[in-house]
């Protein structure tokens, strides 16, 4: 092993701080210049847009009066009547909201 | 008579060589020790997965005679695994495989809450050295405060390889008491306001941005700071393992079995660096000090660069997101939910910490590096 640099704390904490910030910050950078290069990013979103119609036609199909019955029931327990309710509609469940409601549901239950 | 001879001297050399002869108070003392923190993992649950093994490696390191870092067997094979750098950079390939890059890809800014958390390893730095360690010394003690048992095994390894066993301890046992330490800071420097921030939605994040972001980060670092490049290039290849779509056997062996064998061999091994001999001395006491400043420090540095996003960012951030870029994946990331949750039931920052909380993985494997380049 060689001699340290230097051994003042304060010197040592600059430049180790700058050096973070740098290096992270040019990370950041270098994530943007990704997005904006991403070649793959028009394609996805006409997929998306495509996939969306498709759908569309299927969901009256599907018989949820039994669930919208149970939904109106339990919000008339807790005193709203069913004029208060104005839509119900499935909730959008990326992986990452239905983590923080497991967690939620969690933590009330513990 | 000859018999009886024969059975008085056997005993008696059973007896010279028995553990007992060499037995000391401190022995006796850390077994104990052992024997707390085996009762803090199975009864209190403190991350028994780390806790349990170094508290066993912690009883079986003050047994006197066994020979185990002399004589070639499993012990001696562990012990080499830790100061030969193996264990860190296999377990940053489980924690890479088992981690989800895509917050901090989808909000990049956040990178630098991860970046300002580091401070709390340089305030712990400065104080080591007022108490009279020297600059190496105080340099592993102060990585502590990153939150990343891996990283400050690796620098203390390098740099002050005397004070392993206080401080791979002390780095675990913060990482498992997270829960407890950060709220209270977070609480401090926060207004209710601010800790009611509901935050936007992240934009979906394409798998060439997945599969790239590591590629262009290993590169780059391992460019930058050659002394952590097993580090940082190990997450990122456990991490191209997870998102590649076409690895998932290695995926599924990278964060399951092999950073389960590996975490028995590091945590078993930490603990056999906890004998008396070496443990039992005031240095233990201020490490294990300065390594709570250094985590307070840091909670509260991402906390307060959190407050800046917030007032730069017209109130868009929630600050206690910056409490995750301590690293301690995903531990920090949770506490930054839950916290956010008491005072905001339905608000779920659990995904926007994990941005921070990335970063600051990244952020402890430079710093550690940058050190490593000036003091070595």
């Amino acid at each position: 092993m060689g001699h340290p640099v230097t051994t003042n704390p304060f010197i040592i904490m600059l430049i180790n701080m700058t050096v973070v910030f740098v290096v992270l910050y040019g990370l950041s950078l270098l994530i943007r210049l990704i997005h904006v290069i991403d070649p793959t990013k028009n394609a996805e979103e006409h997929a998306e847009a495509a996939a969306v119609p498709a759908a569309m036609p299927a969901a009256p199909v599907v018989d949820n009066s039994a669930v919208v019955a149970v939904i109106a029931a339990a919000v008339a327990a807790y005193g709203c009547s069913e004029a208060n309710i104005v839509t119900i509609r499935p909730a959008g469940s990326p992986v990452w909201t239905n983590t923080g409601r497991l967690s939620g549901i969690q933590n009330t239950v513990n | 008579m000859e018999v009886w001879n024969a059975f008085i001297v056997s005993i008696a050399s059973v007896w010279a060589d028995s553990g007992f002869t060499g037995f000391t108070i401190g022995n006796a003392i850390m077994i104990v020790v052992g024997c707390v923190l085996l009762w803090l993992a199975f009864a209190k649950e403190f991350e028994p997965l780390l806790l349990a093994p170094i508290a066993f490696g912690c009883i079986m390191a003050n047994f006197p005679k066994t020979g185990f870092f002399e004589d070639p067997g499993v012990m001696l094979a562990i012990h080499y695994g830790i100061t030969n750098e193996i264990f860190p950079p296999l377990i940053f390939l489980g924690v890479g495989a088992m981690t989800d890059f895509g917050p901090l890809i989808a909000n990049p800014s956040t990178i630098l809450m991860g970046a300002a958390a580091q401070i709390g390893v340089f305030i712990s730095l400065a104080g080591a050295m007022l108490l009279g360690f020297d600059v190496k010394e105080a340099a592993s003690i102060g990585i502590i405060g990153g939150a990343d048992g891996p990283t400050a095994i690796y620098l203390t390894i390098k740099l002050a390889p005397h004070l392993l066993g206080a401080i791979a301890v002390a780095a675990y046992s913060y990482m498992s008491l997270v829960p407890l330490i950060q709220p209270p800071v977070m609480k401090l420097f926060t207004t209710k306001k601010e800790r009611e921030v509901v935050m936007e939605q992240l934009r979906p994040v394409s798998k060439f941005e997945r599969i790239v972001f590591p590629v262009v980060c290993t590169i780059v670092i391992s460019l930058l700071l050659p002394p952590v490049a097993s580090l940082i290039g190990m997450l990122m290849l456990g991490n191209l393992f997870r998102e590649s779509g076409v690895t998932d056997r290695l995926s599924d062996t990278s964060q399951n079995s092999l950073i389960n064998i590996v975490t028995i061999f590091l945590a078993t091994g930490t603990g056999m660096t906890m004998s008396a001999h070496d443990f039992l001395n005031a240095k233990t006491l201020e490490i294990i000090v300065l390594g709570l400043i250094a985590f307070i420090g840091g909670t509260a540095g991402g906390v307060w660069f959190g407050k800046i996003m917030y007032w730069i960012s017209g109130g868009k951030v929630n600050p206690l997101i910056g409490s995750a870029g301590v690293s301690a994946v995903p531990m920090a990331a949770r506490v930054s939910q839950i916290v956010g949750q008491k005072f905001k039931p339905g608000n779920f920052l659990l995904m926007h910490a994990m941005g921070p909380n990335v970063a600051g993985v990244i952020g402890t494997a430079v710093a550690a590096g940058t050190m490593l380049a000036m003091l070595s």
